[in-house]
């Protein structure tokens, strides 16, 4: 039954505070954009996925029903997916398993957030019910974990600086990312405000409208274009229980196993080595050593030496999200895909000015208390065998 | 194809307000039914997916309570629907195609009891520039539908005021019905419209439930039920948003996944025993049977929504239940329909059968 | 009528009602009577506080409900440092992850009647109860955690 799966369309809208365009609007751009990467009309297209963070962010509920005809999905199946922050790769995901599974041809996975719309803060500040409002904020869950992994690690202090700078010089190149600062230093980071201590404000993502869309397609429909596709090469999610005695939030086993399952599916037994480029979802420029170390792409301790010795910048080695990332630019339904379709881009040569090296890449996203994940590798050739 | 069955179904109560038990207290006792109904035991889970709603429950992100009860540790490979959990089990479905695991745990959790009043809710799943702004009051599109099917001579107030006696005697015989008993047409006739030309017995009472199905694959499937409910077809499909451009006494996307389900299934409706219709409104019981070509197949046997509808679980105890009367040996081959949205906007179709 | 139309107002109200449930009001009465309700999985032997009516790993009902003093050691923590919407005290204030002794699970509360650059992964810390008068069935009948400055020496 299981076959091979390929992206074959990419699209995104300008990530910003998009207060010129509709909901409906937007999203067409990433769907219109995708279509015409893959040379497709929407006869063409069998299923649609939507991916969506909490409807009461920007107040539209179950909006794949509103956005039916901005998907051109009417008369499809629709499925809107949901998982916390990982929404995006999940979504990518069970797209990719209905061609794999024979069920549908092609796929069309549509992502985004309009968070401009909505008031965020009444949706946050709503708070749970029973538990105290302490006036942790958005940050306020993340940073324990980030002063937890800096303990942990004893890595110093101007890491999560360079990552930031890093981060906003690749963003740079790439002309959808919400944020634009060529100029920007490590004494600009370090001197900017901070928020969460140990979290500074030009270490911390911006809130982002914005979408994306992906079209995956079966193994017979990949080639009709001129451009080349992007091939999966494994892909895998796992969730944990929240809050339970021994958890460990900094370097979680759900994070562990679903990156293990991914490269066993591609046949990756050193992924150091073997992964050419990684789209991570790294909201708070702390978590690229994080996520290094918890995907296995550097050892457990060793991730901000990657930073220190300048390997994951836009010319190391191991370039890390040479996109910008999600500290360039963050519509939170659409992160994940964001991340996903980054990766799809590297290994088809098609990423423009952020364009590197790339044969072999990862996306990879993370949602709630680091409790769902999701990750695929995508290669520019085609897997040897279908999984 | 794999061969995937319901191997088993639980559910809870509905009831109009459940004010004793949180998402996850609600859940566990059914998941713990329908595993140990298959025999199975939570490491022998090999997926997990779910569906519900933020907007019935209030907050953000409110499904991660209830993998409290799933006991998502050691990890588990898991995603969710934000809507109806029929469209969770139709993501199992496809998981299971792909032959990495055997058998996957449904859940859905509906509680429509939670928003203080629905008439705050509803409107937020229009377009939100030129619908939502309007605030229909919660029936009033399925008012306008009720009207039109009318008109067309589909159904009429009396019809109507039938299927809902109907559904009330049949809920008679579940035990976790929301609203059951033997009532008259008359008497219903004589109350007040709610939505002209809908009376309060023609809502589908909301309620709060939740239900858990278990599918497996092949051997499995043969090994852990005496008489599997197979899924022979499954499709779903999706019609333009506005009301004001649909036919609305006609279902096009349920006709289109039936069609579909059918050519899966290699059956069509007129062979169907019985049928569990997502009828949220005793009128859409007439479009449904139009668009599924219901050909007379019992319809809602457990009572249907008409007897409780606890929201997001609505859709999965309809395949639950249609995949009992096989599992109980009262039908060969069942009809399961969901639908989501204003107006039956988003329809879903899953075929059943017995072994031979 | 050249004028694009930008934004529209389209306000929403809607209202709740949340359910408890048992195994949180247990906890939640405690609260009122400035006591920490625990309870035991007896399966994996964890400790939860707050208690849910079962081990989220086990799947078994969790043992009687008994008390925790609420003395415990700060795991971790940030400072939150700048003023946004839904503050109830102004920033620097730690919010921590608190660790209390003989708790399996971890509670996220503000330390306070400390400097916030004195404050250490590993410091002993203790709840602080609001007056009689201002006790209820929420986290807030703790006013906060403080250092534990008598007898006890850090964690």
């Amino acid at each position: 039954m299981s076959r091979r799966v390929a992206v074959t369309g990419v699209g995104q809208s300008k990530q910003a505070k998009r207060r010129e365009v509709s909901i409906g609007a937007m999203v067409r751009e990433a769907v219109t954009e995708a279509m015409a990467d893959a040379e497709l009309t929407f006869a063409d297209i069998d299923a649609v996925v939507l991916s969506k963070t909490p409807d009461l962010f920007d107040g539209v509920m179950n909006p794949e029903l509103y956005l039916a005809d901005a998907m051109g999905a009417v008369g499809l199946p629709v499925t809107r997916v949901f998982t916390g922050g990982s929404v995006g790769g999940h979504a990518a995901i069970f797209g990719a398993h209905l061609v794999q599974a024979g069920l549908a041809e092609r796929v069309l996975v549509v992502a985004y957030s309009k968070e401009s719309e909505g008031n965020f803060t009444w949706a946050l500040s709503r708070g749970l019910p029973f538990s105290a409002p302490l006036g942790a904020g958005a940050g306020g869950h993340f940073a324990p974990v980030i002063r937890e992994y800096i303990r942990r690690s004893g890595a110093p202090e101007h890491i999560g600086w360079q990552v930031a700078v890093n981060h906003r010089l690749n963003a740079v190149r790439n002309p959808y990312a919400h944020v634009h600062r060529p100029d920007i230093t490590v004494e600009e980071v370090r001197d900017s405000r901070m928020l969460w201590d140990p979290i500074r404000y030009l270490e911390s993502c911006p809130s982002s409208d914005g979408s994306c869309a992906i079209v995956v397609t079966g193994e017979e429909h990949a080639g009709h274009t001129p451009r080349p596709s992007a091939w999966i090469h494994g892909m895998a999610w796992r969730t944990e229980t929240g809050h339970f005695a021994g958890r460990d939030e900094v370097n979680p086993v759900a994070g562990q196993q679903c990156a293990a399952d991914a490269y066993r599916q591609a046949g990756i037994d050193d992924p150091a080595a073997q992964v050419d480029v990684a789209e991570l979802y790294i909201p708070y420029s702390w978590y690229e050593p994080i996520w290094l170390e918890n995907i296995g792409l550097a050892e457990v301790g060793g991730g901000w030496k990657l930073v220190e010795d300048g390997r994951t910048m836009f010319d190391g080695a191991l370039p890390v999200n040479p996109s910008g990332g999600v500290l360039s630019g963050n519509p939170t339904g659409a992160t994940g895909l964001l991340r996903f379709a980054e990766a799809a881009l590297q290994v088809r040569g098609l990423a423009g000015e952020h364009q590197v090296d790339a044969r072999r890449a990862i996306g990879h996203a993370m949602g709630g208390a680091s409790q769902f994940h999701a990750l695929w590798v995508v290669g520019s050739e085609k897997p040897e065998a279908a999984w | 194809m794999r061969d995937v069955a319901v191997v088993s179904f639980a559910q809870s109560p509905c009831q109009a307000a459940n004010r004793r038990d949180d998402m996850a207290d609600i859940l566990l006792p059914v998941i713990r039914e329908a595993v140990y109904a298959a025999g199975i035991g939570r490491d022998d889970v090999d997926f997990v997916v779910s569906g519900s709603h933020d907007f019935y429950e209030g907050r953000t992100f409110s499904y991660i309570e209830s993998l409290d009860a799933v006991g998502a540790w050691p990890p588990i490979s898991e995603s969710h629907v934000e809507s109806d959990a029929a469209w969770a089990l139709a993501e199992a479905w496809s998981w299971l195609q792909l032959g990495e695991g055997d058998i996957a745990l449904v859940y859905g959790i509906g509680r429509g009891s939670l928003p203080a009043d629905l008439d705050q809710v509803v409107p937020a799943q229009l377009d939100p520039y030129f619908l939502a702004p309007l605030a229909p009051h919660r029936d009033a599109i399925a008012g306008l539908q009720a009207h039109a099917a009318i008109e067309a001579g589909l159904t009429s107030e009396q019809g109507m005021a039938e299927v809902v006696v109907r559904c009330l005697d049949a809920a008679t015989g579940n035990p976790l019905a929301q609203r059951s008993g033997q009532v008259d047409v008359a008497r219903l006739l004589d109350a007040p419209y709610v939505s002209s030309p809908l009376r309060e017995h023609d809502v589908a009472p909301i309620g709060d439930a939740a239900a858990v199905v278990v599918l497996a694959a092949d051997d499995a499937a043969r090994r852990l039920a005496e008489r599997p409910a197979w899924v022979r077809g499954l499709d779903h499909r999706m019609d333009t948003h506005y009301p004001g451009v649909r036919d609305l006494t006609t279902s096009p996307s349920t006709r289109r996944a039936v069609g579909r389900a059918a050519e899966l299934a290699g059956f069509t409706t007129s062979d169907v025993d019985i049928a569990e219709l997502h009828t949220e409104y005793s009128h859409q019981e007439a479009i449904l049977t139009n668009a599924l070509e219901l050909n007379g197949a019992v319809v809602n046997p457990s009572g249907g929504p008409l007897a409780g509808r606890p929201v997001t679980a609505t859709g999965l105890i309809r395949i639950g239940e249609a995949a009992r009367q096989i599992r109980d040996g009262n039908a060969d081959r069942a009809l399961a329909h969901a639908t989501s949205g204003q107006a039956l906007q988003q329809n879903l179709v899953c075929l059943l059968e017995g072994d031979g | 009528m050249t004028e694009p139309i930008t934004t529209m107002p389209s306000p929403f109200r809607m209202d709740y009602t949340y359910v408890a449930g048992t195994g949180r009001s247990v906890f939640l009465r405690g609260l009122a009577e400035r006591r920490l309700m625990a309870r035991c999985c007896a399966g994996c032997e964890q400790v939860y506080l707050p208690p849910p009516e079962f081990c989220s790993r086990c799947l078994r009902e969790l043992e009687p409900p008994f008390e925790l003093d609420g003395r415990g050691v700060v795991s971790t923590f940030c400072v939150v440092s700048f003023p946004f919407p839904g503050q109830r005290i102004d920033p620097p204030y730690v919010v921590a992850h608190i660790q209390p002794h003989g708790a399996g699970t971890r509670l996220m509360h503000l330390v306070r009647e400390v400097e916030p650059e004195d404050v250490h992964i590993g410091m002993a810390v203790e709840p602080v109860w609001v007056s009689d008068d201002e006790l209820d069935t929420s986290l807030l009948s703790i006013r906060h955690f403080r250092p534990v400055h008598y007898g006890g020496a850090d964690a």
